[in-house]
């Protein structure tokens, strides 16, 4: 079994490096290959594919600031900002670290409280849906230390491009100017691939690119005591905090590594260094993604409830095999519920085993002159994008994203809360018409339930907090403005 | 009156948002009860909107427009006219034409390097990634009228 748990571990770092092939679509391709297999065996590797491919879209990110998949676009920030100041070694060290902890923090949860925490997300309806996912974008904007109205302008860009698509309540095409392939709505590859990875090769002419081409040390690969010390507590916040989103049904880990970013923007001392190459930024959203993908895993092996796509094969995978996952599971099938907990356990001991001795082979990468290394870039973004859905229609949104990517930092918005505006418009549209449809049109449903009501007053809250420190920043910047106008009269 | 960056930046939310609004005529707002598919998308659009005024309105603290600095932007025209074409023909040529055609055009036109290095650099990477994605990973990469 540990083979398979090795080489799930492998196939996911591949998969999670190669851009544009991602943790769905690597499951998807290797099922069959499983079908010869046991029940525990094949969970097993498809579980360590899984997290692997977590691991692995670190590293292109760090690197070369394409996100393999939505869940890294937090890391291409500071990650790659630390491979411009040469600490490439040490963002993907921490990257891997933290991803260790982080997964092994997710299973020892799921070991211990599984089923009453999965009973905790059962009690989440469509009004609930609605309160968390306003929670995550007023919590997003809050902490955000730009601006609170560029970071809502965005998240609501996001929702527009995500209401692209056929309405799956009523079947209206919207917005698909008679494009077929827009009926599933645009993709979140495409616009994180155009808006990051091509966005920032349209913004930096190899003339500004300076290279120092030298063999790094091993010492210089690993991060320093004070990398070290500033990584441990957004490692440990990144933990806890993705685990318990992680086991909310939805595109958990990639909301989990923007709320992660956002929390650690907000603690830090120094929030001016987010964007600069900040430890934290590293840390915390790659434990978080991590964390979460652990967590997704206690509703579908205690409720037998896929909480994303990727739990959804994996589901079928059991099912394939003739295992039911659910309450059951545990008691009629102890070997595949235990094998699968151990293999997570050797799993993320053995990626960390895989990927820090590779990171010198990764930063590597980096040597190469940045006139060969983009147009490298380029064609990673369109083989990426191409391969997952292969229609060319998502390759031209990813050359438009990348115009819009490049305008959007001329003008200085951030673009990382359009592509959460887009990953969660689908679940949040349809979570707040069931909620009006259920309650027959009375808005009062999202105050008469205990946990919806209770996460809108924190959204109300936090936006109330951002509203005084708006205006308090405003009446300081007029005095101010009074006074050296007094002076100088 | 000073142009600024925010006047812009907010100014085109405002004209995107009134941009979608009126291509949404077609879809319904429907009621409370009976939300339509038309109700997500305009209540989205009048938040932008409004982002855009309050955005427009604060742009007074913001840098003046002409500081943006645009030195980049013949770099930039120059990687998207030649990635538009290669997505152009992507289909229609194949991986290997179109992909070594887009290398060679950025290291040879773009960065005006030497022809014969840029040559065996686009033909080399172009069989590695063939090699990779259509052979080893089974990938199916287009094929284009040459059968490759």
């Amino acid at each position: 079994m540990l083979f398979y748990a090795f080489l799930g571990c492998i196939v996911g770092t591949l998969v999670g490096i190669l851009p544009g092939i991602g943790p769905l679509a690597g499951i998807s391709i290797l099922l069959p290959v499983t079908f010869g297999l046991d029940a525990t065996k094949a969970i097993v590797m498809l579980a360590g594919i899984y997290y692997g491919s977590q691991y692995g879209g670190s590293t292109t990110s760090i690197l070369m600031r394409i996100p393999g998949e939505a869940a890294s676009v937090m890391t291409c920030i500071d990650g790659y900002a630390m491979a411009q100041k040469g600490r490439a070694g040490a963002a993907l060290s921490i990257a891997a670290v933290g991803s260790f902890v982080a997964g092994t923090f997710g299973v020892v949860m799921l070991t211990l409280v599984a089923p009453p925490l999965a009973g905790l997300a059962l009690r989440f309806g469509p009004p609930e849906y609605t309160a968390l996912l306003v929670l995550g974008l007023v919590l997003l904007a809050y902490m955000s230390s730009t601006s609170l109205v560029r970071t809502l302008l965005m998240a609501a860009a996001g929702l527009l491009l995500g209401c692209i698509g056929i309405d799956v309540m009523s079947g209206h095409f919207r917005y698909s100017f008679d494009i077929k392939e827009l009926g599933d709505g645009i993709g979140i590859v495409p616009v994180a691939v155009g808006l990051f990875g091509l966005g920032e090769i349209l913004s930096t002419p190899s003339g500004t690119v300076t290279q120092k081409v030298v063999s790094p040390r091993l010492r210089e690969l690993l991060p320093n005591s004070s990398e070290w010390r500033l990584s441990a507590l957004p490692i440990a916040r990144g933990s806890v905090l993705g685990f318990f989103v992680g086991i909310v049904p939805g595109s958990a880990h990639i909301i989990a590594s923007f709320l992660s970013y956002a929390v650690e923007k907000r603690v830090s001392r120094t929030p001016e260094a987010f964007g600069h190459g900040a430890v934290a930024g590293v840390a915390g959203p790659e434990s978080a993604n991590n964390s979460a993908s652990t967590g997704a895993f206690v509703p579908m092996l205690a409720l037998g409830l896929p909480t994303g796509p990727v739990t959804a094969v994996l589901m079928a995978a059991l099912l394939i095999h003739g295992i039911p996952p659910g309450p059951q599971l545990v008691s009629e099938h102890p070997d595949v519920f235990w094998g699968f907990i151990a293999s997570m356990y050797v799993g993320n001991l053995m990626l960390l085993a895989l990927n820090l001795p590779l990171v010198g082979l990764f930063v590597s990468v980096l040597r190469i002159p940045y006139a060969y290394l983009y147009p490298l870039i380029v064609m990673f973004c369109i083989i990426g994008v191409y391969e997952v859905s292969h229609a060319i229609v998502d390759v031209w949104i990813m050359l438009i994203m990348g115009v819009v990517g490049y305008v959007l930092r001329k003008f200085d918005f951030d673009p990382a809360p359009l592509v959460l505006g887009l990953v969660i418009a689908p679940t949040f549209e349809l979570s707040l018409r069931q909620s009006l449809v259920m309650s027959g049109g009375d808005w009062l449903i999202f105050f008469q339930r205990p946990i919806a009501v209770t996460l809108f007053a924190l959204s109300a809250g936090l936006l109330a907090l951002a509203a005084v420190a708006l205006l308090r920043k405003d009446w300081r910047g007029r005095l101010a403005r009074a006074q050296a106008s007094g002076g100088e009269a | 009156m000073n142009l600024r960056r925010d006047h812009v930046g907010g100014a085109a939310f405002i004209v995107i948002g009134a941009l979608v609004l009126s291509m949404s005529d077609d879809l319904p707002f429907g009621t409370l009860a009976s939300p339509g598919a038309g109700m997500m998308p305009k209540l989205v659009i009048a938040a932008m909107i409004a982002f855009g005024l309050v955005l427009l309105a604060r742009a007074r603290g913001s840098p003046p427009l002409a500081a943006i600095a645009w030195d980049d932007f013949q770099h930039a025209v120059r990687l998207v006219a030649i990635t538009a074409a290669c997505i152009a023909f992507y289909t229609w040529l194949g991986f290997i034409i179109t992909m070594s055609l887009l290398l060679f055009g950025l290291t040879f036109v773009v960065e005006r390097k030497p022809i014969v290095s840029a040559a065996l650099f686009s033909v080399g990477v172009t069989g590695f990634a063939y090699a990779l994605f259509r052979m080893a990973l089974k990938s199916p990469l287009p094929q284009g009228v040459l059968w490759f």
